[in-house]
Order: C-alpha cells, then structure tokens, then sequence
C-alpha cells in the first residue's frame, strides 16, 4: 500500500440519512455505482418474523427428528475396554483423519492452530479484501506460482501417501486451472470461476478439505482406522 | 403488510396491562415499531431498520439466526436435563437410563438437546463459511469476524464438554482421544491436558470440570459474546447487503 | 380452478406474510411439543399394565388381584448391590402364585425360590437391564447394554456367584465346576473364586519324569496322536498334532525320562496259560481292581470305576517290568499316585500280569516304528512342549510349568462381546460363544492352542454354567452375601495307623474329616458305628455290603497286625461326639420289641424297598445289605440313624426318619438281632 492514495475513505456515522458505506476508487476504476440506494424495512416486525419462522420450522424439524431418532447411549464408560476404532466427536473427525497421517504434533496441534490463526486473521489480508478475479491480472506469472505450488504439495502429499488430501487438492487445482484458461465464448460457469479472487480458491479448497477429511473420519473408517463401507461397518 | 398484521394481533394490546409491558405500543406508526426494538432490553441489540436486501434468504441462508435458535432451544432443554443430572461416576450414566426409562419426556428432551447441539455446530461452520463467501467480513466487520470465530470455537467446546456427560463408551473415548491430541502439544501438552481433565486421564474430576464449564461457564461466554456479535452488526452497519457483484 | 384457488387463499390466510406465519408456526409447534407426553403416555410398559388387568378381571380372585396391583412404574432398588430393577412394572404377576396357569409373559408369576424376589431383585440372577422399561433394552443385547436375559438353562450359573459351596439345587453348576477341575481346564486358565482363591485340578496327570521306564516311544505316538483311541474315558485332549510333531514330541520325552529307583527284585514269573489268564482275571475281580479301573468288556461297554486309568489296552502301554514294580509299590514309581499299596505275593503278581499282559491292542500301535531321534528333532520336541504347555499338566524333567499359559477366565461370564470375535455360525451370544469354544476351539482359529476335549452335551452344558458364574458382579458382591465353599481338610491320621492308611490310600475313596473321595462313606464316625469284630475282619476279607454297586472296597490282604491297628485306631478315634456308642444296651432288646420292629420295618417305613434283611424275600438293592447289621452295628448308631441319619453322615441317601424313640427303639432291637455270619465268598455281581 506505498502507492499514493487517489481517494479519501470516511465514515458516515449519521444513520437517519445513510448507512455506512466505503467507496474505494482507484485510479485504474472509474466510479460507478452498480447500486444507488438500499430500501430500508423496519426489524419490527419484518426481519424479526422472518427470523422467527426460521427458527420456528428448524424448531419443528429438531423436535420431529427427536420423536422419531433416540440419541445414541453405549455401555458405561469402561476404561480397560478400547472401542476399535475410537473415534472423536465428528467436528474433529477431520483432524483425527489427518492423524493417521502425520506425527501428532503436526495433526494435533500445527494444523489446528495454523488454520486458527489463519480464520482471525482473514479479514485484515489485503488478499482477502481484494474482489478482483485472481486471473485478471499477472496472468502467467501467478499460473507458474500456482502449478509450482499444487506440484511441490503433491510430491509431499504421495511421500506421506495422503491421497485423502491430493485428490481434492488436485480437484481445486483443475477448476483453478480451468477458470486461468482464455476463452472467447466462455459459458458462464466459466465466467464465474474466472472473477473469483485468490482468497475464494483457498477457502473452497480448505471448505472441501475438511469435508473431505470430516466424511472418510466419520463413515469410512473401521477397527484400527482401516477403510470400511459405511453399510458393513456396524457387525 | 403492516396494514395485515394491524388487523391480526390481539387488540387488548392499547390495555393499560399491555402498555405497562410494552412501553411504546405496538406498530401504529414507524416511531412505535423503532421503539419496540429500541426499548427492549434484547432486541435493542440489533437495528431498528434492517436493508429490506439483507431479508432476502438468498443473501445469509439466515444461518446466523438458526444458530441462535438452536442456542436457545439448548439453553431451554437443557436446564431441565440439569434437574436429573449428577456429575458423579457412575450416577452420571444411571441417569441417563433414568432420563430414557423413567422420567417423563426424559427421552425427547435428551434426544432434541442432542440433536440440537449436533445443528449448532453444523449451522455455526455453514454461518462461518456463508460469511466469508459474501465477503461479509471485509472492512468495517473484520472484528465481528473475530468474534466469530471465537464464538465459533465457544460453540465446539460447547459441544465437546456436553459430549463426555452421559458418561458412556462413546463419550469417554470420544473425550479421550480429543485429549490425547492436546498433548501431543510440545513441552505444555501434558500439563494443558492435566489442567483440562484435573487428572492424567478421563476420571471422575474431567467430569465434573465438563460439566461446570459446560453448564455455567462456557454458555455465560456464549451469551456474551453473542451479545456483542449482535451489537456490532449494527455498530458495524448493519447486515451486509450482499456483494457487488450481485444485481437486485 | 376453484378448489386450488380456495386452497390458495387458504394458504394466503395462514402463511400470507410473516407474522401470519409466525402465528400459524408457533401452533403447529406448540401441537408438536404435545404430542411429546402423548408418546411418554404410550410407553409400552402402560400397554402391559393395561393388559394385566383386562386379564385378571374375569378370574375368580380378581378383587384380590386388581387390588394388590400396583399401577405406575415399579422399581426394585438395592443400592448396595448397583441394582435398580424396573422389571415388575410389566411383570405384575411376579409374586401372585394364583396366577401358575398363566403361561403368557410378562404375566407369569415367579416359581418359588429360596430367596426372596425384592431382596435379590431380577437381573442378580436372570442378567438383562433392570433399569430399563422397553422390552427391547431389558432384554436383549443393545448398544447400550451386552448382557441379554441369561437362557433358562443356564441360570444356575447365577446361584455360583454368590454361592462357592455345592448346593444341592444347582447339579449342572456343580458338575461344571468338577469339569473344570476334573479336565484340567484350570491347569492352563487361572479361573479364581471371588475370595481370590484359584480353582485347582482334581484330574492328577501322570508324572512324566520316567515315561522311558514305564512305556515305549511308539505307545506315547500312538497316545498323543488320539488319547480317546487308547481309552475313551481318557481325560488328556486330542492336541490334534501333526505326525512330525508327535515323532518329535515323543523323541523329547524319552530323552527327558530318568530311570526310577526300580526295585532289585526279580520280576516275578508270569505264567502264560489259559489257566493263568483265567485265575489272573478272577484275581482282578477279587481285588475290586475295578473299583477304580475300568475295561472294556467284550461287548464294548465299559465297566468299573474311573478313579484310576482304564486298563482296556494296558498290555500295549505298560512294559512288563514297569507292572511288575507297579504291582508290588505303586509308590516306588509315583509317590503321589492315587493307587493303594496291595499286599500282592509274587504268584498274585505274577497272575495279573499274565491278565493285564494280555489286554493288548495291535491295531492301536499300529506299525509305528521309529528310528532313533536326531538332536534336531529333540531340540524340536523341547519346543513343542513349551508351545504346546505339556508342563502346565504333567511333570517334565527340565521344563518348568508355564505361568498364566492360557487366558485367565475369572471374568469370563462378563467379558464383553466388543472384545470376542465370533467364529462363522455361532451366534452372537456369550452362552453360545463359550459353548462353541469348548466344543471345538480350532473352529476359531487354527493357530490357537487350546486342544480338542470329548465331552458330553450335557458337559458342555455344565461348564457353561459354571464359567457363566465367573462374572464382574461376583467379584463386586459384599462379602456378606458370599458363601464359601468348603475347603478341602489335609487331614492326616496319626502314628501306625496314619502310615498304614496313606499306605492304602484311604483317602482315595473314603472321606474322613473332610478330606478324601466321595467313592465310598465317610468313616468320620465309623468308630461309633460298627463293631470291632466284624471292622477287622472286614478290613482283612471285604465281604459285599452294598450288592448294587461295582465299586467295592477292595481285598489288600492285610497282615492281622495290620487290620488290628487300623481297627484300634478307627474305634478308639472315630467316635461321635453325639452320644455315646453303649448308651443303647443290645442285650435288654426284647423280643417283642424286634417283632414290633419287624412289623415296622416292612410296614410302616417299608424298608425293605432298598435294604435285605431276608435275602429270599426282599429285593432292596439301594441300601447296604442288613442281614448281619447284629454283627456289623451298634445298637446306638442304628438307634440315631433312624432318628436323623443326615446328621451322622452328611448327604447320605438314607431319609432323615425322625421316627419316634419307641419306633427307632423297636426298629434297632429288629436290626440287630440280624446276625447272619458273613458269606466267605461275596457273591459277584
């Protein structure tokens, strides 16, 4: 940000006239604004209904499933008796897939915190600010980082033999790949992938990752963390 | 639509008991319906006027909203579970058979608290990313995005802490493993892990350490900082009104 | 276009804009969160309870019944114990006896018991979830509780797990439990009693420190290859070797064996005629021999005794000069053994090796030969042993017996399901898994170790139950409901008479002070029983007291010093504390009290269904013979059998009378006079 500034953001505290709004233009935009003005509606009752009924039929959905789907209870906890496998509640399944492959100080505690860190921390990245497609510009030059990136993960991924990981890597490395390609009379799916900023790619990337990780650590694995069929996995 | 809604409340609401509770009546006039909002102790949290954009389920799937549902309907179910609840081995698992076979509606309350919980940490994750996607948490929102994740987190343990009370196989070596990850952190792992569990292993005091910190401790965080999450939509603008990129 | 239009405006009216649908919502909601006692209130156990009282109604006792119904859910709770039993909330005819032709459960009443229903609650003995009140949970195996109603057949098994004793209500547990000590099972499995006592084998194996001496190389083959071929009563398991192993296993043993400290006299001379044979095999009945060894007789049945090995096949087993020093002191080869010390002379020898000699199966060696063994193969042998645990059983020269050789079985009747893995076919219960184990416990995996057992049904059955006892929850029991069993006395008579007595291996059959077999009575009080006349000459020429049975006391040709000391000892020591033995005196019986006694004894106790007194006359084969009961008795103890026979000799068959002094007067004065001298030759049966 050492480039000379073109444009003043303010605050307009004043919310009878305005909500806020930032305007940023740069030299290299011409303003214009796809919106001119927002229709206001009273919270009461509007959005506080609305968000009544939400929570109203999500009440009703719980209660059905309630009647009918009883929580699951085991035996007593028995300390001497291992469950194989043992198996984390499902939010940490992910995790406790990753553990299969990498030392716990990796799995258990690096990845965790990193991608901690990395949640607080989105929205004071300038790549996360930025909306501009990652294609738009320095084209070549960001396909070179790219493919030596996805390359250099994907060796190490095959030394750890992490297929769980490559593949949805190598997926979202395809559609990243797919989106950089030129194309005059491209469809609109196309057209979408190719506006999308960095910060869209590796937030899907994780997004798909950790289900991913979350499925397989859930239903596809058995006694000692062996890969099973969910439907041949209760004996 | 306010003409219709006029029509279908109660009209014993310009009583005197009625204004006794709700100071500034009720949506005569846009000055009424601000007030309502503005004067009540909860709802004074978020904005009187909302972008009539922002209503629109496209925009946030209202998956902010559902996670707050799904909080309350655990707050509700889950103080008459405390009733009949001993943190103590083995009491603790005897009363979940109680709770199936014995007491009345024990069974629907622990299912719904169950299933409630397992939606929460569901539509706090889809809220999560929901958010990022729209870029909600671009500039003036980059602290409520912290809060957030914070809550996310408040959420997990949450659900992690509740998840070792009924004192069963699948609760123990559910909270056994996730233990054992923490200490796998170098040098203070152990300690961490002796800290959380008040032992060297998943005992009677983890039990009663959950249970405090799933009952008190954690859900005052929760409220907390739910609070400030709903206060800062406004400070910060109100809801974001959905990209750019998008045409009405 | 109407309809869809009304159904449109009707939807309009309840869904129209947000607070309509709020409205519409919060009922649907509020209706849902109704239904929530409405399904509390359908529980099944208040259908149950419903039908309980639609079938008492039309019964003759039905106020009775209806009013000592309790409605709701009823809960049996024994802190102490860990039990809560909801079980007779469906079961509402638990404690109605009047209801025994009802056959429909959970309406059937409870069968009478010894202990109270509400002081031991359900799941003590039937197992299945007490706290539970779906049929489902209570009964079967979920998720959250394994441990399924225990099958009617085996519910002995929870009488074992407070009771260590030998109840006389629970004959399959206590026949379990004898296997298990009887088959050697707890020579490999450590299986303890909840006061931590380990069980203990019963079965005595074979020392096999001198095997060289005793048989050959090709008999042992033969033996390991199918101990069942050699004796079909034989305890040792098939290990189902393979013929490799057997040769090295065998190789090893021989090896291994050291001479024994054989005698220097001359093997006595064996006579090979027919006469011989014939007089040997009269000299082997005479002996009682089959007391406690059994042959196979020509028409395949087995018969004699099985204290000791059968003798079907002896002569292909036993070398000759091994029997000859066998036959005159067991002792000398085994110091342990079992076998009483007879007093045999050389020609007696001489006959039964003729008849033992001859007891030979060909087809059962085979035409085994081998070859002396390689070092490799000893070396092998060693292994095996060790591999296959021979030493947990029998005496090896240089192995050491294996600790902990086999899983330890004391929390058998618990283990987990989580924890078994299931051979194909076997159904997924604990019953039906330990029964399959023992069946064949190859059947699970070829690896393991544990060997083929030829066992009954009914065996397996027992076992069953017995190890079905060994659970968690008898470990857990207070100690005050515990009942120990009686521990075995090591009781020794002392002096001349002590020695001469584990000379002739007393204990073997008789128990005496708690120690010793349940073959033949318990001499505890014989003292205060019999007369010194006819105990000594008894001792020296058993005659047949009881007609019925093959198992005899047998003949050991006593010396006349030897019979003397043994009946000094047994009258002066084995005397009831009771009464005294010449309270009753004999000779002021008049005779119209013996035949007021001779009415009774074929009148009013009908005797004569299991005594003889006149052995033209009465058929009683289940009691000892009376005829000499003058010569054999004393007045007194007959006078107190009468009265309460249970108390003198614990578990005998006779019933406890209880008759009258008059009655037990006149019924002794009848006995006695019965003085018939002793048949010199007992009559064979």
């Amino acid at each position: 940000m050492s480039e000379r500034k073109d444009f003043v953001a303010s605050f307009d505290s004043d919310s009878r006239k305005t909500a806020v709004r930032v305007a940023f233009v740069t030299r290299r935009k011409s303003p214009h604004v796809k919106v001119h003005d927002d229709d206001y509606v009273m919270t009461f009752p509007e959005a506080l209904f609305r968000g009544a009924v939400a929570v109203e039929i999500l009440a009703l959905l719980l209660v059905l499933l309630s009647l009918f789907w009883n929580a699951p209870l085991e035996k007593l906890a028995d300390p001497l008796e291992t469950p194989n496998p043992a198996k984390a509640p499902w939010y940490f399944l992910g995790l406790q897939e990753l553990l299969h492959y990498f030392p716990p100080v990796v799995a258990g505690v690096l990845i965790p915190t990193l991608v901690l860190i990395a949640l607080i921390v989105i929205p004071y990245f300038k790549i996360n600010v930025q909306a501009e497609g990652l294609w738009t510009r320095n084209r070549s030059a960001r396909l070179r980082i790219l493919a030596l990136t996805v390359a250099l993960f994907a060796v190490f991924l095959i030394a750890f033999n992490v297929y769980a990981v490559l593949i949805p890597t190598l997926l979202m490395a395809g559609f990243m790949f797919f989106a950089a390609t030129n194309r005059a009379a491209s469809g609109r799916f196309h057209r979408w992938l190719a506006s999308k900023p960095l910060s869209f790619w590796i937030m899907s990337w994780f997004l798909i990752q950790a289900a991913v990780l979350t499925l397989i650590g859930t239903f596809f694995r058995g006694p000692g963390w062996s890969l099973v069929m969910p439907w041949s996995g209760d004996i | 639509m306010a003409d219709t809604l006029e029509t279908q409340l109660p009209r014993g609401r310009g009583g005197r008991v009625w204004q006794s509770i709700f100071r500034s009546g009720l949506g005569d006039t846009n000055l009424r319906r601000a007030l309502a909002i503005q004067q009540n102790l909860f709802l004074h949290l978020a904005s009187v006027k909302v972008r009539k954009r922002s209503l629109s389920f496209r925009v946030t799937w209202f998956l902010g909203t559902l996670s707050l549902g799904t909080f309350a309907i655990l707050v509700v179910t889950g103080v008459p579970l405390m009733l009949y609840y001993h943190p103590s081995v083995p009491q603790a698992y005897s009363d979940m058979n109680d709770l199936r076979f014995v007491v009345s509606a024990g069974l629907f309350l622990r299912n719904l608290h169950r299933w409630s919980a397992h939606s929460m940490v569901l539509l706090v994750f889809a809220h999560m990313f929901k958010v990022f996607y729209r870029g909600a948490y671009r500039p003036p929102r980059e602290f409520n995005w912290v809060i957030g994740v914070v809550l996310l987190l408040l959420t997990l343990f949450l659900s992690y802490t509740g998840y070792l009370l009924p004192w069963d196989q699948l609760a123990f070596w559910a909270i056994t493993v996730g233990s054992n990850l923490i200490s796998a952190m170098p040098i203070v792992g152990a300690r961490i892990r002796f800290l959380i569990l008040g032992g060297n292993g998943v005992n009677a005091n983890a039990l009663l350490r959950f249970y405090v910190l799933h009952c008190v401790i954690l859900p005052l965080a929760a409220v907390a900082f739910v609070a400030i999450h709903f206060w800062r939509i406004r400070k910060d603008g109100g809801l974001y009104h959905g990209g750019s990129e998008r045409h009405e | 276009m109407k309809i869809s239009g009304k159904m449109a405006s009707f939807f309009n009216f309840l869904l129209g804009d947000s607070a309509r649908a709020f409205g519409a919502l919060s009922v649907a909601l509020v209706a849902l969160l109704a239904v929530v006692p409405a399904a509390d209130f359908l529980r099944d156990w208040r259908g149950y309870q419903k039908r309980y009282l639609r079938l008492v109604r039309g019964r003759s006792d039905a106020t009775s019944l209806t009013r000592r119904f309790q409605p709701g859910l009823q809960q049996i709770w024994m802190p102490e114990l860990g039990v809560v039993d909801r079980c007779p909330t469906c079961h509402s005819a638990l404690r109605e006896a009047s209801l025994g032709d009802v056959k429909d459960q959970p309406f059937r009443p409870h069968p009478p018991i010894p202990h109270s229903v509400t002081g031991f609650g359900c799941v003590m003995c039937h197992r299945g979830q007490g706290a539970a009140t779906t049929v489902e949970e209570a009964h079967r195996s979920t998720k959250s509780w394994e441990d399924p109603i225990l099958p009617a057949r085996y519910l002995e098994s929870s009488c074992g797990q407070c009771h260590m004793e030998r109840l006389t209500g629970t004959p399959l547990l206590n026949q379990g439990r004898q296997t298990l000590a009887r088959y050697g099972c707890v020579r490999c499995h450590v299986i303890k009693s909840p006061d931590g006592v380990a069980m203990t084998g019963t079965d005595d194996p074979p020392s096999l420190a001198h095997i060289g001496a005793k048989t050959t190389r090709e008999w042992i083959a033969a033996w390991l290859k199918n101990p069942q071929a050699y004796a079909s009563s034989a305890t040792m398991p098939n290990f189902q070797l393979p013929d490799d192993d057997i040769r090295d296993l065998s190789a090893f043993l021989i090896a291994q064996s050291t001479p024994y400290l054989a005698s220097r006299e001359a093997a006595p001379k064996v006579p090979t005629d027919d006469r011989a044979l014939k007089n040997g095999a009269s000299l082997f009945g005479e002996s009682f021999c089959s007391s406690c060894h059994a042959i196979q007789n020509a028409a395949g049945m087995l018969v004699g005794g099985n204290l000791g090995p059968e003798l079907t096949r002896i002569g292909s087993k036993a070398k000759p000069e091994w029997l000859a020093d066998w036959l005159r002191d067991p002792r000398v080869y085994d110091p342990d053994t079992q076998m009483p010390h007879y007093r045999l002379d050389a020609q007696q020898r001489g006959l039964l090796m003729a008849f033992l000699g001859n007891k030979t199966d060909p087809d059962f060696l085979g035409n085994r030969h081998f070859d002396p063994p390689t070092s490799v193969q000893i070396d092998h042998g060693r292994a095996l042993v060790n591999e296959r645990g021979c030493a947990a059983c029998h005496e090896i020269n240089g192995v050491k017996k294996a600790d902990n050789f086999a899983p330890e079985l004391t929390l058998v009747g618990s283990r987990p399901l989580a924890k078994i893995l299931f051979a194909p076919g076997v159904a997924h219960t604990l019953p039906d898994y330990i029964a399959a184990k023992i069946r064949q416990p190859r059947s699970f995996s070829t690896s393991l170790k544990m060997p083929q057992y030829t066992l009954a049904p009914e065996q397996v059955e027992a076992l069953v139950t017995a190890l079905l006892a060994q659970t968690e929850r008898a470990q857990k029991m207070p100690t005050a409901l515990r009942i120990p069993p009686r521990r075995a006395s090591d009781y020794h008579a002392a002096g001349q008479a002590g020695r001469l007595m584990e000379d002739l291996r007393c204990f073997s059959c008789h128990t005496i002070n708690g120690r010793g077999g349940d073959m033949a009575p318990d001499l505890t009080w014989e003292g205060t029983a019999v007369t010194r006349p006819w105990l000594v000459n008894f001792l020296k020429n058993p005659n047949t007291l009881r007609p019925a049975l093959i198992r005899r006391m047998p003949k050991f040709n006593l010396t006349d010093a030897e019979a003397d000391t043994l009946a000094d000892y047994i009258m002066t020591v084995y005397q009831t504390p009771a009464f005294d033995r010449d309270s009753i005196d004999s000779s002021r019986f008049t005779r119209a009290d013996a035949e007021h006694g001779k009415e009774l004894f074929y009148g009013k106790y009908a005797c004569q269904s299991c005594h003889i007194v006149d052995p033209d006359k009465d058929k009683g084969y289940i009691g000892p013979t009376l005829t000499q009961t003058g010569a054999r008795l004393n007045a007194a103890w007959v006078f107190h059998w009468l009265k309460n026979a249970e108390s003198l000799r614990p578990g005998t068959l006779e019933p406890v009378w209880k008759s009258s002094d008059e009655d037990a007067r006149a019924l002794s004065a009848f006995l006695v006079a019965q003085k018939i001298a002793p048949q010199t030759e007992p009559a064979k049966k």
